[in-house]
């Protein structure tokens, strides 16, 4: 009896053991980790990450997860704060030990904490933060979102040869973003030969635009390539038409969101913005995310939200073709990609040896209250970041 | 860009500055106090404003509801927190009042009070005419931001000047002590003070959602220190001093904008000129200390 | 200790120290202010600065940034002299506006990109960005910090100080000129504060404008009001609850800042003199039970 007993134990002792594998549970979740602010003055976007990652994280689950295991998607708020970026950095990579990051947040805090997932080699990506600097903080941090410097030219594009407009204002806001964007629109504008009527700064959360756009209509454009998030955008819109500015204005993906039109109301019908979430496309990817942050959340998606979908989506194809749950492979499965058609905002071409995407860049206008497909951009040398 | 309609968007600019830093005035002139949670009454009035136009779609219902409400919750901090501290030394009611505005701003970016989107307000002038007069253009909704603000400040000078409590509030102002050695029922007059300059607040809150079109948790954040810009401006505790400031204050901001652009975000160049003040004339336009 | 830990203990001692020197300007020579999140930024865009346009190590800029901080700080206090209590709060508070304005505006401090690549310090040739050396690195700072507060408090122009944070008047009318003591509180505050943003610099390596902002001023000062004003035990203790707690407040994710502001406004009802302030309940319980026993014949009559 003893001995069956003895026997008995050993061989679930051995069990036991062979179960746990080395170095870590290999039929638990998989754990990847998410930060973004949803408290403080970036809630509106921190949400829309969030809620988006998990939407993602929710619809790779049910088609049986990755590698036969489900995802966990770990999430702090980090309100948007490098210092707190960096110690939840910290934390999800000792205590929550996911196997890739990330960041739902903006440049500081995601420039914050790239260094210590590349430190610890856990790959990081950024969703919608564009700073440049990110990606060049080592080989494990890669970036979904369109360069702001790339966005820029292809608005330059857009101006100059598709709507064949020369004589452009700018008016940009003032913080990384859009000096990115403006810095790649001049930088092509300058090689199409258009004419810079007008370029002005202004701060971030500013609502009061009508002495700007006062000095706007004097100068007499043709298009307004004007940068900013939906709420400035949206101010800036409907002040425009109530103060008689009839040039076309252009946008960026951060107007791409359900709200510009509603806080801008019938003044942002014909705003053309470039962005990579196109409602019209055919995309299965597309519709799906379209449809189910809808059904899920009642309300429709924007271009933040989007990005982070992506990069869930992204992680979890690098899990896949790496086939393990090693860092490294998972970095090289991304640097290695080709034609990933599974997002919302691709489809992925490929990615540059900086980290950064390179993927058609899109244009959408605003018809009968609602985001619609204006043009595509796929023309390698200006959607490649250089 | 023409001077006037230039100066006409100012005026418009200024009444929303008049309606923020008035109540503000109010508050501190007798409590002198940093009621820093005034923007936070501010945004609670926007959101109850915005809550009732969509359900009952009348804009003066919405704006009379959203000044009660704001009033109400108004003399609430007041007899709950200030009342405790009045003898406290100033840092106590500022980190108190500090506080609140965090705690609301917090409580109300939640999903089931504002979210943490813009929300619109579209009350499309709410039956006020627009005026084209020439070289000025006025849309409905700054009409209505003008004659709200004119209505307001009417009767908040009619209160102050012809009715007791009014009057009490005068001496209060003054010389708080002696106001109550008099027989000013001084809690009273707080009371009613706080209630009168947080219903201002309320009202300012839903017209500057309903001029820019969006409501939102975080949009006391610039209240919380351009109204103190402008009480100091024109002086503490004077209302004609407020009146002045903010149009001031207004017309220079965008005289600026429209020459030389942002060379500065607008709310440096308002510290800048209040720094300056501060300097060499440190009671401001119209005040007395 | 995990990274983590030690992380989030490092952020800790730098606030500590932030909340310490702004103790000196508003506890002691009672001058309140909302903006030392400038002096903050100043120090650390210094350091940031002299590292990555002028590749100085980091003991020089380090060094530096608490001189040109000190010096910025004393000129800064300039304004202030003519104003006082809530002017003086709201002209703080402009300064503050206007140095991250020009954070933001000026190209030389990197304006909206920041400035990034920040290098770590390196010692006798090791470089340790994070982990247990740059704890020690950072809670010796505190340690100097608190050394010179300490100092300050037992000298004579921390009497000064006092002085005129009671009566201003009166202390003018003894030959305590108010104006200079103003000054030298502006300039020794600022300098220990621009210390810490030299440190944050180098621990993150990327400088940001936004960071420096107003509501950081107000966390700072909220800091030092909660724990006591005015005293030497109570801005450290209210730096490391009021730091730590966003940590330890995860469970209730969601609601960190409503419970924060609660904290505040209730501190603020039943204990103004903060948490260990003179009279708080917690120090007098602490003295009683750690304290020396006295007991005079009065105090026994009186039970």
């Amino acid at each position: 009896m003893k001995r069956k007993t003895l026997l008995l134990l050993v061989g679930l002792l051995v069990i036991g053991l062979l179960a746990t594998g080395c170095g870590g549970s290999n039929t638990g979740p998989i754990k990847i980790g998410l930060f973004s602010p949803t408290t403080g003055f970036a809630a509106a976007d921190g949400t829309s990450a969030l809620q988006s990652a998990q939407l993602a994280v929710k619809m790779i689950n049910a088609d049986g997860g990755v590698l036969g295991r489900q995802l966990e998607l770990v999430t702090y708020d980090d309100g948007a704060k490098p210092d707190q970026a960096s110690s939840i950095a910290r934390k999800l990579i000792e205590q929550d030990k996911v196997l890739a990051g990330i960041s739902g947040s903006y440049s500081g805090a995601t420039r914050a904490a790239a260094p210590i997932f590349q430190e610890a080699g856990i790959p990081m990506i950024s969703a919608y933060a564009i700073h440049p600097e990110i990606t060049a903080t080592g080989d494990k941090i890669f970036r979904v979102g369109t360069l702001a410097d790339v966005e820029g030219r292809v608005g330059a594009e857009l101006v100059g040869n598709v709507l064949g407009t020369k004589k452009v204002a700018i008016l940009t806001i003032d913080n990384d973003f859009g000096v990115s964007l403006t810095d790649g629109f001049k930088a092509h504008a300058a090689d199409l030969g258009l004419d810079i009527v007008l370029e002005e700064k202004y701060p971030l959360g500013e609502t009061e635009f009508r002495p700007i756009i006062g000095k706007i209509i004097a100068a007499n454009p043709d298009a307004v390539y004007m940068t900013g998030y939906y709420n400035e955008a949206a101010n800036f819109v409907s002040q425009a038409k109530d103060e008689g500015l009839t040039a076309q204005i252009i946008g960026q993906e951060g107007y791409d969101s359900p709200k510009f039109i509603e806080l801008a109301g019938p003044a942002s019908e014909g705003v053309i913005i470039t962005t990579d979430l196109n409602r019209d496309s055919d995309r299965p990817m597309t519709k799906k995310f379209l449809e189910q942050y809808k059904a899920e959340y009642g309300e429709d998606a924007d271009m933040v939200g989007a990005s982070a979908f992506d990069a869930v989506q992204l992680l979890a194809y690098a899990i896949k073709t790496a086939g393990s749950t090693d860092p490294d492979k998972i970095a090289e499965a991304i640097a290695n990609l080709k034609n990933f058609e599974d997002v919302a905002s691709g489809p992925f071409l490929r990615y540059t040896p900086g980290r950064e995407v390179v993927r058609p860049v899109g244009a959408q206008i605003v018809k009968d209250g609602a985001f619609h497909f204006f043009h595509e951009f796929d023309d390698e040398a200006l959607i490649t970041a250089q | 860009m023409p001077v006037f309609q230039n100066l006409s968007n100012a005026l418009v600019l200024a009444s929303t500055y008049i309606l923020m830093a008035a109540g503000l005035s109010m508050v501190y002139g007798v409590l002198k106090i940093l009621h820093v949670a005034h923007a936070a009454v501010y945004t609670v009035g926007a959101f109850t404003g915005l809550v009732m136009y969509t359900w009952v779609a009348n804009f003066w219902l919405a704006l009379f509801g959203a000044m009660v409400v704001s009033g109400v919750m108004g003399v609430l901090i007041y007899r709950g927190v200030y009342f405790y501290m009045l003898d406290a030394p100033r840092t106590v009611p500022l980190i108190a009042s500090i506080g609140m505005f965090v705690m609301f701003t917090d409580l109300l970016q939640k999903k089931f009070l504002m979210g943490p989107y813009q929300k619109a307000l579209p009350v499309e002038g709410a039956g006020m005419p627009a005026l084209n007069v020439g070289v000025v253009s006025i849309t409905s909704t700054q009409m209505l931001i003008l004659v709200v603000t004119v209505a307001l400040m009417l009767g908040v000078y009619l209160i102050l000047s012809r009715t007791r409590i009014g009057l009490g509030w005068q001496a209060a102002a003054m010389d708080r002590e002696m106001a109550g050695a008099v027989g000013v029922n001084l809690n009273r007059v707080v009371a009613l003070n706080f209630f009168l300059g947080s219903a201002l607040a309320g009202a300012a809150g839903v017209l500057v959602g309903a001029y820019n079109n969006s409501v939102f948790a975080t949009m006391g954040d610039i209240v919380s220190y351009k109204a103190f810009i402008i009480i100091v401006l024109g002086g503490m505790g004077s209302l004609p001093g407020v009146i002045v400031a903010s149009i001031l204050l207004a017309v220079v901001e965008n005289f600026l904008v429209a020459s030389v652009g942002y060379v500065l975000p607008r709310d440096a160049v308002a510290f800048l000129v209040l720094i300056l003040m501060l300097m060499f004339r440190p009671h401001g336009l119209f005040g007395r200390e | 200790m995990s990274g983590y830990v030690i992380s989030v203990a490092i952020f800790v001692g730098i606030w500590v120290t932030l909340a310490l020197s702004l103790n000196i300007l508003t506890g002691y020579a009672g001058q309140v202010s909302l903006g030392h999140a400038a002096f903050f930024g100043i120090g650390a865009y210094t350091s940031a600065v002299l590292a990555v346009r002028y590749g100085q190590p980091f003991w020089v800029d380090f060094i530096a940034a608490i001189i040109i901080t000190g010096v910025v700080g004393t000129i800064l206090g300039l304004p202030s002299l003519r104003v006082r209590h809530d002017f003086l709060v709201l002209a703080t508070m402009g300064i503050n506006f206007v140095v991250v304005a020009i954070f933001k505006y000026v190209d030389f401090f990197g304006g909206a990109m920041g400035l990034v690549n920040i290098p770590a310090p390196s010692f006798f040739g090791a470089t340790f960005r994070g982990g247990t050396p740059y704890l020690i690195l950072v809670w010796g700072y505190v340690v100097f910090v608190w050394a010179v507060s300490w100092y300050i408090s037992k000298s004579w122009v921390g009497l000064a100080f006092n002085a005129i944070r009671l009566d201003e008047d009166a202390a003018a009318a003894v030959g305590i000129g108010a104006a200079r003591f103003k000054i030298y509180a502006f300039g020794i505050s600022a300098a220990l504060a621009g210390g810490a943003g030299s440190l944050y610099a180098h621990f993150i390596g990327s400088v940001f404008p936004d960071t420096f902002v107003f509501v950081e001023s107000i966390a700072i000062l909220s800091m030092v009001v909660f724990g006591g004003m005015g005293t030497l035990r109570g801005p450290i203790v209210g730096a490391i609850i009021l730091k730590a707690a966003p940590e330890f407040l995860r469970f209730v994710q969601d609601y960190r800042f409503t419970i924060y502001g609660a904290l505040l406004v209730l501190m603020m009802l039943f204990q103004p003199m903060g948490l260990l302030g003179d009279d708080s309940w917690l120090w007098q319980l602490l003295k009683r039970w750690f304290g020396k026993k006295t007991v005079a014949p009065s105090e026994e009559v009186a039970q």
